[in-house]
């Protein structure tokens, strides 16, 4: 039915199939607007966010979806600037997911907000010293970005190609990628910091409090480098996730690899610093505010010392081991472990970074507050998982997404 | 003389309060809400959503009976001054809109409502939770909207408020004095609400520089103390009390630390 | 010209890139953001010209002075009058609310008479003219037959123009039976008559005093006037005056003395006997005035050295005898020591021994009628009524016994015993026909409830002239509704004692807001209605009219200022049979006075105490919480619906409690389910309650939060006064 869509050379599920899939996500994609809608009309009374928690579950899923969407700066990064050449096999992928990341983001930020109808005064009224305001004007010019990067990739649908006009665009696009790339990267590395800096800057908050160098406190530098070390990781794990659900292989093993490995050395060099960075900061920032770094981990029901062993040791240390050596990329096993920690050491980073800064009792008559999301919470978040779910099928179905896929898959 | 007059002093208002006279009677509390049109609900005992610009906190001194003690701490924003006074309250610097903000001339942080948009941030930023969101729209029962004042503009649903040192106190006592033909406002010309109301006349206010003010000495107290100093908010609201474990539990201190 | 795919693209995207870059979607975002500042559903309040109005706060017998901003017509804050004798611009948080009181949802809006079964809510609106002839023939009929002393009143006070006129308007009608709400004031008056000799009032010069021993009651909480005592309390941080606090709960009171002594709840009488021996065995009293101003002293003196040395006290007291004798030393060697006494702010009336021993201690230092002592102010007579024209029938009825026994037999010295009763209307002891219930909610304020909830049924008809729909007011048969303190002229005596007479004027800061009338012009149509004779002593053709004649010069002035204030203070003398302070009180026998009073119920069924406590931020009189103040309430107090109770952490554990668990609340008197909060400043064995919360009345602010613990506890009646003298009641606390 929609053969004259798909691309040559590839085979695809039938159509029904196909529309099945699509509708599952659309239920949970309408669930989630559902609440969206409710959250708008009602306020954000749908919520169980409170005067102690401003910030919660959206805020965490936004820092965390944007992490993870770093996997598209810095592949691309290392694609054009670096001349990392396999992962020309990778990057559309890497694309794609960086747009659904960001896309999510900017639609959780647009529910988070209690006056939507007055988002746009971040950038009319801008406060300069505002980390958010620095997070908006990135994310929004670096969204644009990804735009520029997904379009000639859509114009690669064979129906569309035929165009000439759209044909001659998506070449002369691909052209200059690289300094869209460039320019990516360079946006990237400033709203990851930004996002960094969200808790950073917080010196009210000893948790969350880190100094640093002139205006950007060390989580700044932190986050950024976080992105670039998990985000590849992320882009192969949703890459080894459509492998399997498409019971293909999409990407050759080699080109997993050298993501892996440059990932393994980041997260190696990350954890190094986030080590040496959790030790200032509980020798010196936190006890400067009258903190043991025990006080930050005791007296609650949740955050026991066990969620720092796990961000370090456990979905630190572990993978950027496991990817660094070459027995470890090379076992499937450890690999997809080291991945998945990998990703989850990247959410429990950004998780503690803003629900467990306003957990923490500062004033010492306040007690911690405990938090769970509602359903409206849970739903909106998952809104974007199942609107990235179908985006990807749409993309995987009609989009030459994977050059590799047609070698890998001979037989279609 | 004729420079001394033309050159407007800066000025710093804040609050010095005793809480050695302090009752916990909660009539500061109550005149905030009805000077500033703070709205309730019919639920208001989860605290965590429930509006009080002026918060009065119990603090115990955590001993066994008949050791125990307990101390009433009322708690207004701090209206912070930031590192070296340069205004970089921990609030106003992370707003992205400018909806709230320092002023030079008085020390009072300010918060436009119909600027912000309600992003909470400035929440996470304050350790005080001096901040409320407006989680619901404010509803009055029939016919009781009435006695809202025309001073203090009715908060929409979805923005953040908080205490203004009761700015609206002094925009009308300077507009006074200038029909008046003065520049200059005496200190009982501007008192915010709560100060007014307190019926032990716990709460002090008034302009932190001028000698003339009770403030500017009350706060030389060697009994006096800031809440959370050690994080450098710079706050303008002083406590006093004789007790050495009030004074204490205003800041944090690692277990072996001496004050 | 051919629209080829190019053609139309180019079109399409330069068009929308010429939209985004014309000034519309900016203008539709502006339009949007401001959209959001104009919801329909959020009110703008309007602007006018500002004007203040001086008046008289009545929400609690306090007598504040108050200041009203308005703008235009209409009231938008209430603060302290500034200059105000009592008050000086300090205001409290009732005070504050008051505004939400008059506007709020719960006025009764027009006078209503019960259409369904009583209590069920449903009425029917009838007019000013319909309801006043209704009372007026009930009224009639039964004068008719002779039952006019079946005619009842009980007022929030007695004291001022309006509770006068219903007074008076029962004397000439031919009923004994009008009733104040019990208070510790009772006592007072008591004590005074007995030990002074005449019907007067205690005043306390505490703000020149330098040493406070206060047996329980709430300096901080609303004892007495509450401005007024709050700002006494700072006065003495300033002037260097100590206080001791004596109670078995870390209240805000002891929290803020100098010294808090726990005592075993109940027990205060002894240890004011103890400390009495002290003082005479240490020889510690102000002789002179022992020997030359008193009467009785060695019968007390033998009595107190036998039974109450600071061994005896310590045993019933729990307070260690070294710190007896030095609390005692301290009290006698204070230049200006006053012991005051009345549990919290007053509510209950206690026993008489407690009051005449704490009396006592007074009297041994000498700091009666002197500066920076106690006072008996005599009657307040700034109202100079004329007389009343008593038919036989009026000046039979009068005669009769009272319905709650006062003035007659056992009580011959009690004024009121409204706490008697709703036990003598249940048992039949007394037959009342008609009930009037005047700015009071004796249906929830009472003890033992259930047992006034019977006494109602008795009552044929009950006229409410409550403003608000509160308990009582939902179980009446008709309601008056009367204006509201802002919107009336009246005048308000301070009787809690200050240092001096203090009338203030409350006066119509807005026009009556909804078809209310004042419950003195009621009076007065009502008796007109009736004619001859009780009409002839009511010649007013309005209560204004009366209020300006009867105050006479001080009308003026009232206006003018607001407030009117005698500056001579007392006259010292005693008018008791010896022309002096009589320690006994007229008591033969010393030991019935000073009496210990159980609390209710089987130890072994009820292991612990209960002990309610009085808080500024509920109130617990007449007028309901308003939700400003419902709102500063902690959330270690209400948490929702459920009610927390004060448990020390040790009793809680013994019985298996931990924060925030539920537990059922038993008393002799009812079981509810409370939740549990550890307080470590309560003694332990004890259980404590807020007074105010647990109406099933007002508004949804209000109602149906927390419990009423006037259900749970009853009345235990002081073998000597015929008083109230509970404080408290056994209890058990049972897993629920
Ligand atoms: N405005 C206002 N009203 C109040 C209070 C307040 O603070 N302000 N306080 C309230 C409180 S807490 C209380 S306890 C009460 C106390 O109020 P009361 O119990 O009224 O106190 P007393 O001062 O003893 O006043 C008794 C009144 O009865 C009259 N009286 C005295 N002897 C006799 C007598 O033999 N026969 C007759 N017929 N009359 C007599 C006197 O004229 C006097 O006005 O007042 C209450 N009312
Ligand atoms: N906070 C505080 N509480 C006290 C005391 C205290 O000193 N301070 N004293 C205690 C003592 S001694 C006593 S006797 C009791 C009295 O205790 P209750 O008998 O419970 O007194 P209330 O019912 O509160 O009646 C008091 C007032 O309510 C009325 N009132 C107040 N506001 C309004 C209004 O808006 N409209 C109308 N129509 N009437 C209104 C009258 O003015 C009257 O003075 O209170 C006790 N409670
Ligand atoms: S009004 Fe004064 S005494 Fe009462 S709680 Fe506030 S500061 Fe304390
Ligand atoms: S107390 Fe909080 S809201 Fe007030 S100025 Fe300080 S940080 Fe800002
Ligand atoms: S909630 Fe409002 S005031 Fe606070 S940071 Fe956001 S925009 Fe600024
Ligand atoms: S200064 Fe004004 S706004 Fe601030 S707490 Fe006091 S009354 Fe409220
Ligand atoms: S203390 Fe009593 S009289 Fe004074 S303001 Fe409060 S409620 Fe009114
Ligand atoms: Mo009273």
């Amino acid at each position: 039915m929609d053969s004259a869509l798909i691309p040559r050379g590839v085979k695809r599920c039938p159509t029904w199939q196909f529309a099945l899939w699509i509708g599952a996500a659309g239920a949970v994609l309408l669930w989630g607007v559902f609440a969206m809608l409710l959250c708008w009309f009602k306020g954000l009374n749908q919520t169980n966010m409170n005067d102690a928690y401003g910030f919660a579950l959206w805020i965490w899923a936004d820092l965390a979806v944007i992490a993870l969407g770093g996997g598209a700066f810095f592949t691309g990064f290392l694609r054009y600037i670096v001349g990392k050449d396999e992962l020309k096999n990778i990057i559309n992928y890497a694309v794609l997911i960086g747009f659904i990341c960001y896309s999510s983001a900017l639609l959780i930020l647009a529910i988070d907000i209690g006056q939507p109808l007055r988002g746009w005064f971040i950038f009319w009224h801008a406060n300069v010293h505002s980390m958010l305001t620095e997070v908006a004007f990135c994310l929004t010019c670096y969204f644009g970005v990804l735009t520029i990067e997904y379009v000639p990739l859509i114009l690669e649908n064979r129906q569309i190609d035929k165009i000439p006009f759209f044909h001659r665009l998506g070449h002369n696009m691909h052209e200059i990628m690289a300094v869209f790339a460039a320019t990516g990267a360079f946006l990237s590395f400033f709203h990851q910091g930004s996002l960094g800096g969200v808790s950073g800057v917080l010196f009210g908050r000893p948790f969350g409090y880190r100094e640093g160098i002139f205006i950007w406190p060390w989580t700044f530098f932190l986050y950024t480098w976080s992105a670039a070390a998990c985000g590849p990781c992320f882009t192969i794990l949703i890459t080894k996730i459509t492998e399997k659900i498409t019971g293909k292989k999409l990407v050759k093993q080699n080109v997993i690899e050298l993501l892996a490995k440059i990932s393994g050395w980041m997260i190696g060099t990350y954890i190094i610093a986030k080590i040496i960075d959790t030790w200032y900061w509980a020798k010196v920032t936190a006890p400067a505010a009258g903190f043991n770094l025990m006080d930050f981990y005791s007296n609650n029901p949740f955050y026991g010392i066990w969620i720092l062993v796990l961000e370090i040791v456990i979905c630190g240390v572990v993978p950027a081991m496991i990817l660094i050596s070459e027995k470890g990329r090379k076992n499937p096993a450890a690999l997809m472990t080291a991945i998945i920690l990998a990703v989850l050491g990247a959410c429990v980073n950004r998780w503690v970074m803003v629900l467990q800064v306003m957990a923490v009792p500062v004033l010492t008559f306040e007690n911690w507050v405990m938090y769970y999301p509602s359903w409206q919470e849970v739903a909106t978040t998952i809104l974007p998982v199942a609107y990235g779910v179908i985006l990807i099928s749409l993309s995987y179905r009609y989009l030459p997404i994977f050059p590799q896929e047609q070698e890998l898959n001979p037989e279609a | 003389m004729k420079e001394e007059q033309s050159k407007e002093k800066v000025k710093k208002f804040g609050m010095v309060i005793d809480l050695d006279k302090c009752t916990g009677c909660g009539a500061c509390m109550v005149a905030c809400m009805a000077e500033n049109n703070v709205p309730f609900k019919e639920d208001e005992s989860k605290k965590l959503d429930s509006i009080t610009w002026l918060r009065i906190y119990k603090l115990t001194n955590g001993k066994p009976f008949p050791d125990a003690d307990i101390c009433y701490l009322p708690r207004p924003c701090q209206h912070c001054g930031g590192k070296g006074e340069h205004g970089h309250s921990p609030c106003v610097s992370v707003c992205p809109a400018t909806a709230t903000d320092y002023s030079k001339e008085t020390g009072i942080v300010s918060q436009i409502y119909t600027r912000c948009f309600g992003c909470r941030y400035c929440m996470a930023a304050c350790p005080y939770h001096a901040r409320y969101f407006n989680w619901w729209d404010p509803v009055w029962p029939d016919g009781m909207e009435k006695y809202l004042s025309p001073n203090v503009s009715v908060r929409m649903r979805g923005i953040v408020e908080k205490c203004s040192f009761c700015f609206h106190r002094y925009q009308l006592a300077k507009d006074k004095a200038y029909f008046e033909g003065r520049r200059e406002i005496e200190e009982n010309e501007y008192q915010t609400a709560c100060t007014q109301a307190c019926p032990a006349g716990a709460i002090a206010f008034g302009d932190l520089n001028n000698p003339k003010h009770a403030v500017y000495e009350l706060k030389k107290s060697s009994n006096a103390f800031r809440l959370l100093e050690r994080l450098q908010t710079n706050p303008k609201v002083y406590y006093i009390s004789g007790r050495e474990w009030v004074r204490r539990a205003g800041d944090n201190y690692l277990k072996d630390e001496k004050k | 010209m051919k629209i080829d795919r190019r053609c139309f693209l180019s079109l399409g995207i330069g068009g929308a890139a010429g939209l985004a870059l014309s000034p519309i979607p900016w203008k539709l975002a502006d339009d949007s953001a401001i959209w959001t500042q104009m919801w329909p559903w959020t009110p703008v309040p309007a602007d006018g010209e500002t004007t203040y109005v001086k008046s008289a706060c009545t929400l609690c017998p306090g007598g504040c002075g108050i200041s009203v901003r308005k703008v235009d017509n209409r009231a938008v804050k209430i603060e302290g009058m500034e200059g105000h004798p009592v008050n000086d611009g300090g205001i409290c948080l009732l005070g504050l609310s008051g505004l939400q009181l008059l506007y709020g949802p719960t006025r009764v809006k027009t006078p209503l008479k019960r259409a369904g079964e009583r209590g069920e809510g449903k009425w029917v609106k009838i007019t000013w003219e319909e309801a006043i002839s209704e009372v007026a023939k009930k009224l009639g009929d039964l004068r008719e037959n002779g039952e006019s002393s079946s005619v009842a009143c009980i007022s929030g006070t007695d004291k001022g123009s309006v509770p006068t006129l219903f007074k008076r308007f029962l004397s000439v009608y031919g009923s004994p039976n009008f009733m104040r709400m019990p208070s510790v004031l009772d006592s007072y008056e008591l004590a005074l008559s007995l030990s002074f000799g005449f019907a007067a009032q205690q005043g306390f010069d505490l703000e020149k005093a330098d040493f406070i021993l206060s047996f329980g009651s709430g300096i901080i909480e609303g004892w007495g006037s509450p401005v007024r005592m709050i700002r006494a309390k700072s006065s003495w941080r300033e002037s260097g005056g100590k206080t001791v606090q004596v109670e078995p709960r870390l209240s805000n009171t002891a929290a803020k003395s100098d010294k808090w002594i726990p005592i075993n709840p109940g027990t205060e009488y002894a240890l004011a006997l103890g400390l009495a021996g002290v003082i005479i065995t240490k020889s510690l009293y102000r002789n002179d005035f022992v020997k030359g101003s008193t009467s009785g002293f060695d019968k007390f003196a033998g009595l107190v050295l036998s039974a109450y040395t600071p061994d005896a006290a310590e045993k019933i007291t729990g307070i260690k005898k070294e710190t007896i004798e030095a609390l005692a030393v301290d009290f006698a060697r204070a230049a200006k020591p006053v012991a005051i006494c009345g549990r919290g702010q007053g509510r209950a009336q206690g026993s008489l021994g407690e009051l005449m021993a704490v009396q006592a201690l007074n009297a041994l230092v000498g700091n009666i009628n002197k500066e920076g002592g106690i006072f008996a102010f005599p009657n307040p007579g700034y109202m100079a009524w004329p007389d009343y024209i008593a038919d036989d029938i009026a000046a039979e009825g009068i005669k009769k016994e009272r319905a709650d026994g006062a003035g007659s037999g056992n009580f011959g010295y009690a004024k009121n015993l409204t706490n008697r009763f709703a036990e003598t209307v249940k048992s039949g002891k007394a037959a009342v026909n008609v009930l009037f219930v005047l700015e009071s909610n004796p249906l929830y304020s009472l003890s033992d409830t259930n047992t006034v909830k019977e006494a109602f049924k008795k009552i044929p008809f009950i006229v409410s002239f409550s403003s608000f729909m509160d308990e009582t007011a939902i179980n009446s048969d008709l309601i008056l509704p009367n204006h509201v303190y802002l919107e009336r002229y009246e005048d308000v005596y301070v009787a809690t004692g200050l240092s001096k007479p203090v009338v203030s004027l409350s006066k119509p800061v807005v026009s009556p807001q909804f078809n209310t009338k004042h419950a003195g012009d009621v009076v007065l149509l009502i008796a007109k209605e009736m004619g001859s004779p009780v009409a002839d002593s009511f010649p007013w053709k309005s209560y204004s009219a009366c209020l300006e004649e009867i105050l006479g010069g001080k009308w003026d002035k009232l206006v003018r200022e607001g407030f009117w204030t005698d500056g001579a203070s007392s006259t010292p003398v005693f008018k008791t049979s010896s022309g002096k302070f009589e320690f006994a009180g007229g008591f033969i026998d010393l030991a019935a006075l000073f009496a210990p009073v159980n609390a209710e119920g089987d130890p072994k069924a009820y292991p612990l105490l209960l002990i309610p406590y009085d808080s500024m931020r509920i109130a617990s009189g007449y007028i309901g919480d308003p939700p400003f103040a419902v709102k500063t309430v902690e959330d270690t107090v209400l948490k929702g619906k459920d009610a927390l109770v004060e448990v020390n952490p040790a009793t809680a554990r013994a019985g298996g409690f931990s924060e925030g668990s539920y537990a059922i609340l038993k008393t002799p008197k009812g079981s509810a389910k409370v939740k549990v909060h550890l307080f470590d400043g309560i003694m332990p064995g004890l259980v404590a309650m807020p007074r105010g919360l647990g109406h099933t009345a007002y508004d949804n602010y209000l109602a149906g939060k927390g419990i009423n613990v006037n259900e749970l506890i009853g009345t235990v009646e002081d073998p000597a006064s015929g008083l109230d003298a509970a404080w408290g009641i056994r209890a058990n606390l049972i897993k629920a």
